[in-house]
């Protein structure tokens, strides 16, 4: 996992206590990063972050690697972060833009969550897709009617996109 | 006015030259005759060839016509231009104009008529302002020339000749016309020639003759006959020797002659006027500023004069100067228009006193400029002073300036020579040289000046240097800090009350025994009262008065009594506060002392007062008696004494009646912002003559007026004899400052709304920017001023605490129950109620509580160590206090249900939250280790600026002492409520507490503690006097333009250690626009500040209320 935070930013006095917050998240990403996930801040906006996620073992979505985008919002931690897939994936919860349906990103958010437990979560998504609850009706649909297919286009899609022995997404 | 009295004459540079030697006749017969020669008058006159010319030694600046004419300059109507005529003097243009229409025609008399009245002229008892005595001055020859001049226009009233020729004596002679003999007595003028004047013209005055009226010579032959310059009592000061310079050969009636007149002053001259007895000073009471037939013949004498001096061109070479005499005449026109003037003042009330009300009127203030003109001559000589010891029963250490001024004080009591040389000349006298007499048309140069000196508002002449005098014992004591348009105090912490009392100590003794009659006597009236035992009055009788009285405004008296005992051996000095309802039988407390056996051994007496008892004992004593004012006492000294500076108010009527044999007036600023507030001192240092008002008033207040430099040098000239000034700032004989004072370190905090405050902020603003806007547009912002202050105020409020303008809505912080602990235990039995599953956790949170009482538990929001942590007490998960209640607030914004950040339990409400507050390490051993509070107090941004502070210091000086002002006083309970929850020890002074409690108070908060200790101060209490310099952190909470006095309660004398001082502005709110104003400096915002909403307006006041809502 890279880090790279503008010294000028650390300790900076003036910044505010939402600020801090994000900085000190930071800084712990780096320390005690989460298994099968990394995220880096942009060197010019703190708050925009650049995140893979590998898919969880025994998923369909083993063995790739994610790309996702993480924005801080101004009123963050009292509001969620924005979340989204850069890469294409097969999920019910996730449509084509790579929105995520996570209750935690909207009406559960606590501002005690913070960005790693965001991103674990976004990673047990992929374990435990939830088609009753779908952003992606045509993949849900799938997934109810057939999930043993649906699970193989989304292995295929992981192969296909998110393969990083491939180089492609 | 018709034309021929205008018509004016003309003026000659050699009277020897025929061809210039027109002479106009301005009388009405010959009226056409003048108007082709009034061209270019006065330009044909060169001052400085004076001298120089051979025969006609001064050349004589004629004036023109008649006394309507000079009228006319005076109020502007003619022209201006005639700065180029030298004059002797100006000042008594108005007066003279009187005169000479009463000696011509009727028809001016009215004119004039009206200035006479609103005139003031000295009245005749003051002229013993003039130190000086009729002097031998041997080497004087009297009579003693003091110049010429020519009467270009005289002419013949009778033809042929032989009667006259050249070089002839001209006999001078009053006329003897009786058509108004009493006037004519009464005016003290001579006449000039035994002729009647043709025609209309009934009498020919000396002055009138100057005036180039028409004159006559004799036709016949004159001899050497001298004609006086009569004053009333008959006695002649002048005399003139009259020459025919110029006629024709043969006289024809109104042939034009020239004549020149050599002006000889007698030695009556220099005699001084007598005073006027005391009858006259009586009636003076009920008809001040008019004048007695003494005093009007005194100011006619005076104008005759200063019109002579005039005539011949003798100028004064000192003192009142001609530039000055130009504004003096402004201010005899003036003079008159200023009643009418005066009229118009706004009044307004004022405190004065212990809250006396009075009103006053609004003078023309005084700028800061002129103060520090005033001030400076005072000051000129005071670095070099002497310095005196106090006496041996003084205990403190006095700094070098502190003994220049007991020196000062000491040496003003005991009539010793002045401790400041005063070698001024008195302000009103100017010094003139007595002109070399031109002899055979060469001058002794080498021939010393001869010197005599004119007081051109008295017409007294004198040949002795006139000295500024003092003639009174004591003087005004001025400390104070740097000059402030705020200031209301002077500063105590330069020591004034320790110099006072040092003063008392080193100076007991009585004074010189002479005056034993009088006082004993002035005992015996008061032994009517048969008020003491027998026994006691012969000790009185014999005893000179000992005991120094002390005034003081209200909030000072403790003060005073304090520093006394604090300045003084135990048992040297006896201190009496007389005042409030119990107060001692005065004389009783007195006698105890005033035995003459024991006189050496007993203490020293003071009485301290307060101007309040001081009044409503005169009050009591019209009626009965009072002993403050049957006293003689030694001193009588006046703390803040501008308390008393309307001399019509009721505190100044008291203390005008004591009686004291010593005065002093204890002031920072004895000019407040009027010179007439300067009267008021001197009438109670009873400083003559200054000290009536009329004179004060003609020579200070009117000059100043008009814009004459006259009125300050009279005042500076005042002060320099009795005022010792001394500012925070000022150096001393080594160039040092007078008092180092640590540095005061001023920093203004900026600091945002959260978004709740924000939003009642802005609706609140919003609304009272269109009610404004609608005012405006109905153009009734005038009318509704109140309204609109009141609306400022309001905002003014909200900044400060929300709660200030939502009463009914939230009450819980207006009224908090005691200070919202929580039993600990209680919180965990509601929660196991709540949930018996959580017990294990529950308990595991109060250990937990108690174990990390030094330990840093992490918020979950700030993910930083927790500052003031709080509970929910539905699940005991803990936050940030700041966190969580954003957190709720966002929420309740939102419209979303408000939960626990942690575990989502909800719904929480902010008042539910419990505080954990750590006890102060210092508090009783046997308070829990930790307090849980609820939290149902509302904080605002100032307030939470202000306990974060706070908590800083104390972290860094445990013990430590601050000062919070405010001007409000909700504001101040909300704080109070704040600090008591934050356990802080805090104390309250504000203007509800009475004597006793302030007292109190103050003490409280000045005892020697190891706990920080704040004091919440209202900003209209704690202007006065207080001494707090036991603090060095400062905060103003709200209206920081005003804030100077406020801080150097603080940053004084006595203050050892640095002085923080902060200022809380919220960014972008009303303080702001306050701040611009503020720059304006104007009326607006001392009103609103002043929270004293009247009915009047400007339109500086409106672009105000513009700036205000942010137009411009």
């Amino acid at each position: 996992m890279r880090l790279c935070i503008p010294i000028s930013l650390i300790g900076c006095s003036s910044c505010t206590q939402n600020e801090k917050r994000i900085i000190k998240e930071t800084e712990r990403l780096v320390a005690d990063p989460a298994p099968g996930i990394t995220a880096s801040p942009h060197d010019d906006n703190l708050r925009y972050f650049d995140v893979t996620i590998q898919g969880p073992e025994g998923s369909p979505f083993q063995n790739g690697v994610f790309n996702l985008e993480l924005f801080l919002p101004e009123e963050y931690p009292m509001a969620p972060p924005k979340v989204r897939f850069l890469t294409k994936i097969y999920h019910p919860n996730i449509d084509k833009l790579g929105r995520i349906c996570l209750d935690i990103l909207k009406d559960k958010w606590s501002p005690a969550l913070q960005i790693r437990t965001v991103l674990l979560s976004v990673q047990a998504l992929l374990s435990a897709p939830n088609p009753d609850d779908p952003l992606a009706t045509d993949v849900a649909k799938h997934y109810k009617e057939n999930e043993e297919d649906a699970q193989r286009v989304s292995r295929e899609w992981t192969e296909k996109y998110a393969n990083i022995n491939k180089g492609v997404n | 006015m018709t034309d021929s009295e205008q018509a004016p004459a003309l003026f000659f540079t050699g009277s020897d030259d025929e061809d210039m030697a027109m002479a106009l006749d301005s009388n009405g017969l010959n009226a056409e005759s003048s108007t082709a020669a009034r061209v270019e008058p006065q330009r044909l006159f060169l001052p400085a060839e004076s001298d120089d010319e051979e025969e006609n030694i001064p050349v004589i600046p004629q004036k023109r016509g008649s006394s309507l004419d000079i009228y006319n300059e005076i109020y502007g109507t003619a022209d201006m231009d005639t700065a180029d005529i030298p004059r002797a003097s100006s000042v008594s243009a108005s007066s003279m104009s009187e005169y000479i229409s009463i000696s011509s025609d009727s028809e001016d008399v009215a004119v004039p008529e009206s200035s006479r009245k609103k005139q003031t002229v000295p009245p005749a008892k003051k002229r013993r302002l003039s130190p000086c005595i009729p002097s031998a001055s041997d080497n004087i020859r009297f009579p003693v020339y003091i110049g010429e001049f020519l009467v270009p226009n005289a002419w013949s009233s009778i033809s042929g000749s032989g009667y006259v020729k050249i070089n002839d004596i001209v006999n001078i002679e009053r006329d003897t016309d009786h058509s108004r003999p009493s006037e004519q007595v009464e005016k003290g003028k001579k006449a000039v020639d035994k002729h009647k004047a043709n025609g209309g013209k009934k009498q020919v005055s000396l002055v009138a003759m100057l005036k180039a009226q028409p004159t006559k010579v004799s036709k016949k032959r004159t001899n050497d006959t001298i004609v006086r310059l009569v004053t009333k009592k008959g006695v002649g000061i002048i005399e003139l020797h009259g020459k025919m310079t110029d006629c024709p050969s043969k006289l024809t009636t109104g042939a034009n002659l020239i004549v020149s007149v050599d002006v000889y002053l007698l030695r009556t001259a220099f005699i001084p006027v007598n005073t006027t007895g005391g009858d006259d000073r009586s009636r003076a009471i009920f008809v001040e500023g008019l004048e007695t037939d003494e005093e009007k013949s005194l100011r006619e004498r005076k104008s005759a004069i200063l019109k002579l001096f005039e005539v011949v061109g003798l100028r004064p070479q000192a003192g009142v100067t001609d530039d000055q005499k130009k504004s003096e005449r402004e201010v005899q026109g003036n003079d008159s228009q200023r009643t009418q003037a005066s009229r118009k003042l706004k009044k307004h009330v004022e405190i004065v006193g212990d809250d006396e009300e009075i009103e006053v009127e609004d003078g023309e203030d005084l700028s800061k400029s002129d103060l520090d003109i005033i001030y400076k001559r005072a000051q000129y000589h005071d670095q070099g002073m002497g310095e005196m010891e106090p006496a041996e029963s003084f205990t403190l250490t006095l700094r070098g300036y502190q003994k220049q001024a007991l020196f000062w004080m000491d040496s003003l009591e005991s009539g010793k020579k002045s401790a400041r040389e005063a070698n001024s000349m008195h302000p009103l006298w100017s010094e003139y040289a007595f002109p070399a007499k031109p002899d055979g048309g060469c001058i002794d140069l080498t021939e010393d000046d001869k010197l005599f000196y004119l007081n051109p508002y008295s017409g007294e002449m004198s040949l002795d240097f006139p000295k500024s005098e003092r003639n009174c014992k004591g003087g005004i004591l001025a400390v104070k800090l740097l000059a402030n348009e705020f200031q209301f105090s002077s500063d105590v912490g330069m020591g004034k009350t320790i110099m006072i009392s040092a003063l008392i100590q080193s100076n007991l003794g009585p004074d010189e025994l002479v005056e034993q009659g009088t006082s004993s006597k002035q005992r015996q009236l008061k032994l009517n009262n048969a008020f003491r035992p027998a026994k006691h009055r012969k000790n009185k009788a014999s005893s000179p008065p000992s005991a120094t009285l002390i005034v003081s405004p209200t909030s000072l008296i403790d003060q005073w009594a304090e520093e006394i005992e604090r300045s003084s051996k135990p048992g040297t000095v006896k201190t009496v506060v007389w005042h409030g309802q119990n107060r001692d039988d005065l004389n009783a407390v007195l006698e105890d002392g005033d035995d003459d056996e024991k006189r050496h051994t007993n203490p020293i007496q003071i009485v301290i007062t307060s101007y309040g008892t001081l009044a409503s004992e005169h009050a009591k004593a019209e009626k009965s008696s009072s002993p403050v004012f049957d006293v003689e006492w030694l001193r009588v000294v006046l703390d803040e004494a501008h308390s008393c500076k309307n001399r019509t108010s009721k505190t100044a009527k008291a203390v005008y009646a004591l009686r004291a044999r010593r005065r002093w007036a204890v002031t920072g600023t004895p000019i407040v912002n009027k010179l007439e507030d300067l009267f008021s001192l001197l009438k109670f240092l009873e400083f003559r003559p200054w000290s009536e008002f009329s004179f004060f008033n003609s020579f200070i207040t009117l000059p100043f007026l008009a814009r004459d430099p006259k009125g300050i040098e009279v005042v500076q000239v005042i002060l320099e004899s009795i005022l010792l000034r001394r500012e925070k700032n000022m150096l001393d004989n080594d160039g040092k400052k007078i008092v180092d004072l640590p540095l005061k370190d001023i920093t203004v905090e900026n600091l945002e709304f959260s978004p709740m405050e924000r939003k009642i902020y802005d609706s609140m603003y919003d609304s009272a920017k269109r009610s404004f806007d609608q005012l405006r547009a109905k153009g009734l912002l005038s009318k509704k001023y109140t309204h609109i202050l009141a609306m400022l105020m309001r905002l003014r409020r909200a900044v400060l605490h929300p709660n200030l303008v939502f009463t009914e809505n939230d009450e819980r912080a207006l009224s908090p129950v005691g200070d919202g602990i929580v039993d600990v235990n209680e919180l965990i039995k509601k929660f196991v109620e709540n949930d018996e599953q959580s017990n294990v956790f529950a308990e595991a949170v109060l250990n937990d509580l108690d174990d990390q009482v030094e330990g840093a538990l992490e918020c979950p929001i700030c993910l930083d160590v927790m500052e003031t942590p709080v509970i929910v007490p539905e699940c005991l998960h803990r936050c940030c206090k700041d966190c969580i209640t954003t957190y709720i607030a966002t929420c309740e914004m939102k419209g979303e249900e408000t939960k626990c950040p942690t575990c989502s339990r909800g719904p929480i409400k902010q008042s539910d939250l419990v505080e954990i507050v750590r006890p102060l390490p210092s508090s009783q051993k046997l308070q829990p280790g930790l307090i849980l509070r609820r939290n149902d107090f509302t904080s605002s941004t100032k307030l939470t600026a202000l306990i974060h502070d706070l908590h800083r210091i104390r972290s860094t000086n445990p013990a430590f002492r601050a000062v919070v002002f405010s001007q409000f006083t909700s504001f101040l309970d909300l704080i109070e409520t704040a600090l008591k929850r934050e356990q802080f020890d805090h104390y309250r002074y504000d203007g509800t507490l009475d004597v006793k409690r302030r007292h109190s108070v103050i003490t409280a908060f000045k005892e020697i503690s190891d706990r920080p200790k704040v004091l919440c101060i209202s900003l209209k209490a704690g202007g006065v006097g207080l001494n707090l310099t036991v603090a060095n952190y400062v905060f103003m909470m709200d209206c920081w333009w005003n804030s100077a006095t406020a801080i150097d309660r603080v940053h004084r004398l006595g203050q050892d250690k640095t002085v923080y001082v902060k200022h809380y502005i919220v960014n972008n709110t009303i303080e702001g626009r306050v701040l611009r104003i503020q720059k304006r400096k104007t009326a607006l915002v001392k009103e609103a500040f002043r929270g004293a909403g009247k009915d009047k307006e400007d339109p500086d006041s409106i672009e105000n209320l513009k700036i205000m809502f942010g137009e411009s």
